[in-house]
């Protein structure tokens, strides 16, 4: 077996493995190297790991509210460790998935770390567990790591991150979350569910940035009354052990925790990769990339959370296989305009496009419209003394839809068709000629478009 | 007798139509009845069926032709009759595809071989170099275009003088990129055609791939939006050259004596006798403010119907940076001394080129009057732009080697300080203006500290 490869792919993530299956696909010889485990960041620390144990929490919570549906449940707990358990074997078994993937599409897995040596003419050479590998095209989806930023008296083995508070052993009676964004605001959610008093400090006016504020604020009303503490406009500014200080309304308090997660964001991972040897442009914010994937050296693409710029599954997948289909020569090209995006929290988030807010602030002439998740007669069915909305945004002139956001019940499911609205660029009226199952919860999305005039 | 074919007139408005297929050729016999061809108006197609029977003697049309309404386009009639008088214009169809005009014409027989050109070209490829304007489409083929929407200018035609017909049309609806509805909308709303590269879903043409230019000439350039200052500054440019009557007077200001303190200030400086190292441009603003206080009517902002005018001088002072042109202002600037001067001019430009400036200093209405040096730039002459409402502006230039009376009938080269001042005739006469800059070269002549 040679070392001569069409595509080598530096990082087995879902920006990687997707990748490595559509190029193995169309015939490419493929080397795929990853220093940890397949599946990268999503599979073992990430997506799967947290969605399987929001998955046990909301189990907890149907059962706990059984009694609203007419269904005696009797006394009802949660088996911790049970629970880590479960999610460690749904890991595995999708790990074990990514690598039958990789055989499937003829992909070489190397589990090294894999470091860019050179580029000569048109062979790039890898150096990975003291081999050489040379290939004609390079992908960098080397991923990002959760930032430590530098707080005084951090120490880094007293403070979890989303990697170490997955594999706690025992539940933390007390639970601070540094950062109140989409991860911070998940395990705030399953650990309260679980039992443990979780305390939430924020730097912004508002948790989750980057959800529409209305959803937002809402989304934290429940947590509140639920009895998660919130402290917002808050900033950390000092840690001792777990202890943490954080200043407030220009006063300084401290809260206490069993456990501290850190998770204020994430750093690319553009260090010790080697891109200095061959000149690839990047700046501690990622490697820059163009609509195709390509960085500024030729062959040579990126994808995925190391570029920086939208650090999600499901972007780095399609960034994969848009740099997989410049390098086939099939027309391409990468959008962000209608890139999904999740809180697997309950109620669920969902969102695609546009906020109110985001369309103000760019200057776009924009409509809103808005509705209670109660017009939707499955939800009433089936979320008994729950809540939710549902928002619409949609051009001023042309009447195009620009985004579509939900909270309240399952909404995620649904949300993938409102990206296909905005990507085939539908107007209302356009829209309105979609037949949407009935009873649905997804109906709501019908309703709210039937608010604007056409 | 023979008789002719007539293209037949459908509606009032129609001048010509387009010939269609032909159903029959030179030679066939025709029973009335039979379909002899077709044609269609921007309306509409249609077929033209015989009107008797006989033989189809002559075709003087051929497919993708213009007809004029009303002209022979055929003649039916029995085997060696004449056709000659039937024949329209005395220019054959074939030699008007061919491209040229001949009065001769060959035997009726040889006219239905369709023109060269409408042959070769493969219906459907992109058509370059071509201007709105320029391009020749069918009604029907535009009809078509707009049904498939596609982008009609990229289709090449295979009619006459590469007229685009609805079958180049369909050809090419497989090959070209379609737009989305938005971008159907957005296009004919504002007068947009698609630009060559697509990114919307499945190669498509969005609303974000439509350009105001025609695609093809648009390749060799990138556009590149305005960063909210370069728009400030070009607003407030334009409204200053609009809004006044500026002109500009130069003159050169011995520079030796200038030259010889900035030497002094500097071996002060090296010995520690002084906190700062005058510039050549600190000294030119020292004297330019003491020229300001001889001529108070420089000190001033233009209002429209009034003057205001400052009792003291609030020097700006022009300053380069990497995001634009800056100009702070030094406030109250005649109370400093010549190094309190240098170090607010240095603090501010410093400020600017850092980014923290306060905002307040960069209004134009803050400063009573500027000064902008090129000097360092190698710049012996230029017009500067007055920050309107101030009323004028001195440009500094580079300092050059000129003839000078060096005294005793004694000519050299002595260093020559250019001075560009810009002033607003609104408010200030071509004499007044000279003297004050006569003031200022006379003060960086004399200066003295």
């Amino acid at each position: 077996m040679n070392n001569q490869f069409d595509l080598a792919i530096i990082g087995g993530g879902p920006a990687g493995y997707v990748a490595a299956e559509r190029a193995g696909a169309k015939g490419l010889r493929v080397v795929i190297f990853d220093k940890r485990a397949l599946g990268g960041v999503c599979l073992n620390e990430g997506c799967i790991p947290t969605k399987t144990l929001l998955n046990s929490a909301k189990v907890l919570e149907t059962a706990r509210e059984a009694a609203l549906y007419g269904i005696h449940a009797g006394s009802v707990s949660a088996d911790f460790e049970k629970i880590m358990k479960r999610k460690d074997k749904v890991v595995r078994k999708l790990v074990a998935g990514v690598g039958a993937k990789m055989k499937h599409a003829k992909a070489e897995v190397v589990m090294d770390e894999a470091v860019i040596k050179e580029k000569r003419g048109t062979v790039i050479t890898i150096t990975a567990g003291g081999k050489d590998y040379q290939a004609t095209r390079l992908l960098i989806c080397s991923g990002s790591e959760a930032a430590v930023p530098p707080i005084p008296g951090l120490d880094s083995r007293q403070v979890l991150t989303n990697r170490e508070i997955l594999r706690l052993k025992g539940l933390p009676k007390n639970l601070v979350i540094i950062g109140g964004g989409v991860i911070g605001s998940e395990f705030a959610d399953f650990f309260h569910a679980m039992g443990t008093q979780v305390t939430v400090i924020e730097m912004l006016p508002e948790i989750l940035n980057g959800v529409d504020e209305e959803i937002a604020a809402f989304v934290r009303g429940e947590f509140t009354r639920r009895g998660i503490c919130y402290h917002l406009q808050a900033k950390v500014t000092r840690l001792n052990g777990k202890e943490v200080l954080f200043e407030k309304d220009g006063q300084v308090h401290s809260v206490t925790g069993d456990e501290v997660l850190l998770s204020v964001g994430r750093r690319p991972n553009v260090t010790g990769i080697g891109l200095e040897n061959i000149g690839v442009e990047f700046s501690p914010r990622g490697i820059k990339i163009d609509p195709c994937c390509r960085t500024n050296i030729p062959n040579v693409y990126a994808a995925g959370d190391v570029t920086g710029f939208s650090l999600l599954a499901h972007t780095a997948s399609r960034e994969g296989e848009v740099a997989v289909n410049h390098m086939l020569g099939r027309k391409d090209v990468m959008r962000y305009h209608a890139i999904p995006s999740v809180v697997y929290t309950h109620p669920e988030i969902a969102g695609v496009g546009l906020t109110e807010s985001a369309a103000r602030a760019q200057g776009v002439d924009v409509e809103v419209r808005r509705l209670p998740m109660a017009y939707a007669g499955r939800f009433i069915a089936e979320n008994e003394g729950k809540d939710g909305f549902c928002k619409v945004v949609v051009g001023k002139k042309y009447r195009e839809i620009l985004g579509v956001h939900l909270v309240g019940g399952a909404c995620s499911e649904m949300i993938w068709g409102a990206c296909g609205l905005i990507e085939a660029q539908l107007r209302v009226q356009d829209a309105q000629e979609i037949v949407f199952p009935h009873p649905t919860v997804s109906e709501i999305i019908r309703e709210t478009v039937f608010q604007f005039d056409v | 007798m023979a008789t002719p074919v007539i293209m037949p007139r459908q509606g009032q408005s129609v001048e010509t139509c387009i010939m269609g297929e032909w159903n029959k050729k030179t030679g066939d016999q025709v029973k009335a009845g039979d379909i002899l061809f077709s044609y269609e108006t921007d309306k509409a197609s249609f077929e033209e069926e015989a009107k008797e029977d006989g033989e189809l003697l002559a075709i003087f049309y051929q497919e993708g032709d213009e007809v004029p309404v009303l002209s022979n386009v055929a003649v039916i009639g029995r085997k060696g009759e004449g056709v000659e008088e039937f024949r329209p214009g005395g220019v054959s169809a074939s030699a008007q595809a061919a491209g040229s005009a001949t009065d001769e014409q060959p035997a009726s027989a040889t006219m239905d071989v369709a023109a060269p050109e409408s042959d070769q070209k493969p219906a459907g490829r992109r058509a370059e170099g071509k201007s709105p304007g320029e391009i020749r489409i069918s009604p029907r083929a535009k009809l078509r275009a707009g049904q498939f929407g596609i982008p009609y200018e990229q289709v090449e035609g295979s009619g006459p003088h590469g007229r685009i017909l609805a079958r180049d049309v369909e050809a090419a609806a497989g090959t070209l990129p379609h737009l989305t509805t938005l971008a159907r909308e957005k296009a004919e709303a504002e007068g947009l055609t698609p630009a060559k590269e697509t990114t919307a879903l499945g190669g498509r043409t969005g609303a974000a791939d439509l350009v105001a230019t025609n695609p093809v000439y648009g390749d060799d350039y990138e556009v590149k939006k305005l960063s909210n200052m370069r728009k400030l500054i070009a607003r407030a440019m334009h409204q200053s050259l609009q809004n006044s009557a500026q002109l500009t007077h130069h003159m050169g200001a011995d520079a030796r004596q200038i030259m010889a303190l900035r030497k002094r200030f500097k071996k002060k400086y090296e010995a520690g006798e002084i906190s700062r190292n005058i510039t050549i441009n600190d000294l030119v603003c020292y004297a330019v403010i003491r020229a300001l206080r001889k001529f108070p009517q420089v000190n001033t902002h233009f209002t429209g119907d009034s003057m205001r005018w400052f009792r003291k001088v609030h020097l700006g002072l022009a300053v380069d940076t990497d995001r634009g042109l800056m100009v702070p202002v030094v406030k109250n600037a005649d109370d400093l001394s010549l190094e309190g001067l240098s170090g607010q001019l240095s603090s501010v430009a410093g400020q600017c080129r850092k980014g923290n400036v306060d905002p307040e200093l960069l209004k134009p209405e803050s400063a009573s009057f500027t000064v902008s040096n090129l000097g360092n730039y190698g710049v012996e002459m230029f017009t500067p732009v007055i920050n309107l409402p101030q009323t004028a502006i001195l440009g500094v230039c580079a300092i050059v080697p000129r003839p000078a009376d060096l005294g005793g009938g004694v000519y050299g080269f002595a260093p020559f300080m250019g001075l560009s001042l810009t002033y607003d005739h609104r408010a200030l006469d071509g004499g007044e203006a000279t003297l004050f800059l006569k003031e200022i070269k006379e003060q960086i002549e004399n200066l003295s500290v």
